[in-house]
């Protein structure tokens, strides 16, 4: 049995619990152990992280891929607005994003003398977040003093005209010359995204206003939302400052490397086609397990801990195939939620169930921030300790999330108690582990008994046509 | 229903009048005196939302744990039924519908609360706790039934509490559609879902 995988510490933040409150991972229990990725599925890339280069590698990797892009039109006398969202600090513990947004001010810098470079890191719905991490990683000392700063959607706007009508940005994320996109290809809210314009999403999310974020998840529908991204960076006021992208490549093992180009467009092809098949795999096989316990255990929201690059937003859509796009309404996405009625069932008689191979979900440590009541009003839910309760009790975003769940003083506890009710030995842990999954040994021979044939199939049946609908050539 | 659990308190010596929180806090509840360069909270109109807490610029905005928590919402009346069926139809949105996914807030309940005289975002914010959770996914639906109503609600002077309407699904160029169809954007069919959302029976008897 090989052992656990160390699961990144708990993180002080104002969004989750002291770190000395978490006592115990659940990845410490007895009868865990971990499968590293490329175990299951040996065809995925080798990667730079986890690895014995470490951050240096991530630093020669952004430096090649820089080496390539065409900096010519930023001259010394101008600004330039490094473009960051917070789900890059989560990866890998943080550092290597942080050291790739490094590298971009220091090549940017010497190649062009531009002195005038700035951070402006975008956040989701925890409003500080990038500020925590901006000092976390230093990121204020490396850009100078003022220069790195948190960007939130309620700040003010800047209008934008695009061909469907006025959206609106965050003023500070375009008040430079320049802007450089600086971003990752791990897959994440393929709920939302649909893996469609995925390099393009935070032109309509982290450096956007709430009317454009709220018109993504409201306005327009589950496989129309993302064009509101598309619809912002080809505006001409977009268009105009646009220098380049730059993004640390992902894969469920870990970063591939960094990949940067002018072509946002031709940059999101090649993370189209290396998401649909390396996430896509670790979710198809996902979807294969029957039941379990999920525990998650990891310093963010609830629905974005993960196991492999797999959120448990997306985990608990597993028994759809969130990749086809001929499905309308995974079985949580925001639209999905929406459409819940009064009684707590779905308004239409197609939307799919939670995943019902999850029969308990185990809140070891995980943060607040994101509105998380959908899922312990639908899935079984024990939260570890009372401090995390109270925290949540205590968030506008989660009033309602403990009134549904269990409360539990230890790990131990409800671990006991998840596996006393549900009577299942499975258990999946989503800690982030770095390179693989911490589970349970009856579910680690399960996935690896299926992951050939789910790789298979993958490559076979599902790649072709997850590609074909969004007009990729399957040919790389 | 919301119940409010939380205050923001201003701290006198921090606080040095940049106005930055009462241009974001959604229900109006927090004003600077710009003589004194002071910020204050009307403890009565605020939602317990921390926008105000996230975005002041010297950490001088703390949420506390009000004594006593209140609940707050806008209750259909039977009589007002059919006209509140009727508005959220027009804007395209199931009654039953949940347009804040952070505090539970039905279409419905949005609609009861314009029909009872709440015209602008900040005030169905103020009734029924819309916008203060995370404060940034749940604008649209407010405006749309705002326009539905037949009210045109102007942004608060000065403020970044929002800026303007903006497009949805049936508002999208044709021309649009037929060149991203390719891309994997499936705006015809999403209209049709949302259609049939919009015209799904009720779960109540």
């Amino acid at each position: 049995m090989r052992s656990p995988i160390p699961p990144l510490p708990p993180r002080k933040s104002q969004y989750g619990i002291d770190p000395s409150l978490v006592r115990r991972r659940v990845s410490e229990l007895p009868g865990i152990t971990s499968l590293l990725a490329k175990d299951l599925f040996p065809e995925l890339p080798d990667v730079i992280m986890p690895g014995p280069g470490g951050i240096p590698a991530v630093r020669r990797a952004a430096e090649a891929a820089l080496a390539a892009v065409d900096m010519a039109r930023i001259q010394p006398g101008h600004t330039v607005n490094v473009l960051a969202s917070h789900h890059g600090f989560t990866l890998l513990g943080g550092e290597p994003y942080a050291e790739m947004l490094k590298a971009i001010k220091d090549v940017i810098q010497s190649r062009t003398g531009c002195k005038s470079i700035r951070l402006r890191a975008g956040v989701g719905l925890r409003f500080r977040e990038t500020e925590e991490y901006i000092r976390r990683f230093g990121l204020d000392r490396h850009f100078g003093d003022g220069k790195a700063i948190g960007i939130a959607p309620i700040d003010q706007a800047i209008p934008i005209d695009t061909e469907i009508g006025t959206l609106y940005g965050i003023k500070k994320a375009y008040d430079a010359d320049w802007i450089v996109h600086a971003h990752n290809s791990d897959v994440r809210e393929v709920h939302f995204h649909r893996q469609v314009d995925r390099a393009v999403k935070p032109f309509g999310m982290s450096y956007a206003r709430i009317e454009t974020r709220s018109t993504y998840h409201q306005n327009l529908g589950p496989r129309a939302a993302n064009f509101i991204a598309r619809a912002i960076f080809d505006s001409p006021f977009v268009q105009s400052k646009f220098a380049f992208a730059c993004f640390l490549t992902m894969s469920p093992n870990g970063i591939v490397g960094v990949d940067a180009d002018r072509d946002l467009y031709a940059l999101n092809d090649r993370i189209t086609r290396s998401g649909c098949s390396l996430y896509g795999r670790m979710m198809t096989l996902f979807g294969e397990i029957d039941e379990c316990i999920v525990a998650v255990d990891f310093p963010c929201p609830v629905v974005y801990t993960f196991a492999a690059g797999v959120i448990y937003a997306n985990f608990a859509g597993a028994n759809t195939d969130l990749y086809d796009l001929e499905l309308p309404l995974p079985a949580y996405t925001w639209y999905t939620e929406a459409f819940y009625g009064r009684a707590g069932r779905p308004l239409l008689p197609e939307i799919p169930s939670l995943n019902p191979a999850i029969r308990m979900c185990v809140h070891n440590y995980a943060w607040t921030g994101y509105p998380s009541a959908f899922f312990s009003e639908h899935i079984p839910t024990v939260i570890v300790g009372r401090e995390q309760a109270e925290l949540f009790d205590r968030d506008a975003q989660n009033s309602t999330y403990t009134r549904h769940a269990r409360i539990l003083d230890t790990t131990e506890e409800a671990m006991a108690y998840a596996r006393k009710v549900t009577g299942t030995d499975k258990i999946l842990i989503f800690d982030g582990a770095f390179g693989g999954i911490n589970l349970s040994e009856p579910l680690a021979d399960l996935l690896v008994k299926r992951a050939p044939e789910v790789s298979r199939r993958v490559d076979q049946e599902l790649l072709p046509k997850w590609l074909r609908q969004r007009g990729i050539p399957i040919a790389a | 229903m919301r119940t409010i659990r939380m205050l923001a308190e201003v701290d006198a010596a921090l606080c040095t009048g940049c106005t930055i929180c009462d241009r974001v806090c959604p229900s109006l509840a927090i004003v600077t005196d710009r003589k004194v360069h002071l910020a204050s909270v009307d403890a009565d109109r605020c939602s317990g939302c921390p926008a105000c807490e996230q975005r002041c610029p010297e950490g001088a905005i703390h949420m506390v744990v009000r004594e006593k928590p209140f609940d707050i919402g806008v209750k259909v009346p039977p009589e007002d039924r059919e006209r509140v069926d009727a508005l959220c139809r027009a804007a395209r949105f199931h009654p039953e519908q949940l347009v804040c996914y952070c505090t539970g807030t039905r279409a419905e309940e949005a609609a009861a609360a314009i029909l009872q005289g709440a015209h602008t975002p900040e005030e169905i914010s103020f009734r029924t706790g819309i916008r203060t959770g995370c404060t940034v996914e749940c604008l649209q639906p407010m405006l749309r039934l705002l326009d539905a109503a037949g009210l045109k609600p102007v942004p608060p002077k000065g403020g970044w509490q929002w800026y303007g309407r903006t497009v949805t699904a049936w508002d999208i160029p044709e021309a649009v559609k037929k060149r991203y169809a390719e891309r994997g954007f499936y705006f015809d069919e999403d209209i049709e879902i949302l259609e049939r959302v919009v015209n799904a029976p009720s779960q109540d008897p």
